[in-house]
């Protein structure tokens, strides 16, 4: 599971997501309001406060479906393992 | 206070996104009634049943909509704009809200235009799109660039949209490949336009488009200036306009130079009228300009009444 400051930078973004309905691993950002330019913005955001660089793969849409997806992505950029 | 109207160059929009404005709003039913007279067909029910984002249906209803955007913030803001700008589609619109073109006349236009875009593109310049990406500065563009050019391969740069947002035609089969170079540096690549936009090969669409389309065609001096999206420069003839609308077809879209002539023109406040994902969000407009997105979202949120005690 992914830690409070990931979410709470997601739900930044995440304009169509009530701030009382609950987060999924599986939740579609795309419906949830992450357009384009708001995946830019939330890219940039990520970088600066977990010190990474999205690259190659990382850049792909699939990247971006859920959070589950985003998390995993981040996680393996910081070296860090995932939690089972 | 000086403020300018930007009516947005077209994205993918969801039909459902956009349904409700066009049958309640009261501008938008009267646009939507002159244009299915003027195409002679049922424009909201073609558009309801399109199956492509760039169909003619789509590409009509987006220019009604940005226009009864305008005039919902006209009767509802109070907004008298001083100067009005469209990249890329956006410049019909831009045309008919600044008065030189006819709103009907620019109906049919951007129809029949439609027509002899997809007849070209399905003919002569098959196999070409564009690609618009993000987070790629100006010099790793170059070396991407550099690296085409040595292949042989052609392209042009269709779009600068900031200092890291461009849009690139080039043939379809080096997508892969762009879309490859572009995220190893970060970049991030957003659509693949099919039909393309704005490359200087287009020339022989100019030179039909004008011969068979804009000949019939009145426009009439703007009685609000018009800032070409070419260059930025400030159209306030009958020619102007018309002269920014085909040259749309075969110059690349500068933002860039539109945000500099607002800036030196005193523009505070630009008001993005149109269903728009891309104009009114990017860095260069925000960064430089208070920025009011006018879409049917915000036409269509009640009215919040105060009840007196």
């Amino acid at each position: 599971m992914w830690d409070q400051r990931f979410e709470a930078i997601l739900r930044q973004h995440l304009p169509f997501l009530d701030p009382e309905e609950t987060l999924l691993a599986g939740t579609s950002l795309r419906d949830s309001g992450l357009d384009s330019l708001a995946m830019v913005e939330l890219l940039a955001t990520l970088e600066s406060e977990y010190d990474v660089r999205f690259v190659d793969e990382a850049m792909s849409m699939e990247t971006f479906a859920t959070p589950q997806t985003l998390w995993s992505v981040l996680t393996d950029m910081r070296g860090v393992p995932a939690p089972v | 206070m000086t403020s300018a109207i930007v009516f947005p160059g077209m994205g993918p929009c969801d039909f459902a996104d956009v349904a409700k404005f066009m049958l309640i709003d009261r501008d938008a039913r009267e646009l939507l009634a002159t244009a299915s007279d003027a195409l002679d067909y049922d424009l909201f029910a073609r558009y309801r049943d399109s199956d492509s984002d760039y169909s003619e249906y789509a590409q009509v209803a987006f220019l009604v909509n940005c226009v009864a955007l305008a005039r919902w913030a006209e009767r509802t803001m109070d907004l008298r704009p001083d100067l009005i700008a469209g990249p890329s589609f956006g410049g019909k619109a831009a045309a008919v809200f600044s008065g030189a073109l006819d709103f009907a006349e620019a109906v049919r236009m951007t129809a029949r235009l439609s027509r002899i875009e997809t007849e070209y593109f399905t003919a002569e310049q098959r196999g070409v799109v564009t690609m618009s990406f993000v987070r790629t500065p100006a010099e790793r563009l170059r070396e991407i660039l550099a690296e085409l050019d040595e292949a042989g391969e052609w392209y042009e740069i269709s779009c600068y949209v900031d200092t890291d947002f461009w849009m690139v035609t080039l043939h379809e089969g080096r997508t892969d490949w762009l879309a490859q170079r572009l995220r190893a540096g970060g970049g991030l690549p957003l659509y693949v336009m099919d039909p393309p936009l704005h490359a200087a090969a287009f020339g022989p669409l100019r030179d039909r488009v004008e011969a068979e389309l804009f000949g019939s065609l009145r426009f009439t001096d703007p009685q609000i200036p018009v800032v070409a999206d070419q260059d930025g420069t400030v159209r306030t003839t009958a020619d102007g306009v018309r002269t920014m609308l085909l040259d749309g077809i075969v110059t690349p879209v500068r933002w860039p130079e539109v945000v500099a002539t607002f800036q030196r023109s005193g523009v505070q406040t630009v008001h993005v009228c149109g269903p728009d994902r891309l104009w009114g969000r990017v860095g260069a407009t925000v960064r430089n300009f208070r920025t009011t997105i006018v879409d049917p979202r915000r036409a269509m949120r009640p009215i919040r009444r105060t009840v007196a005690a």
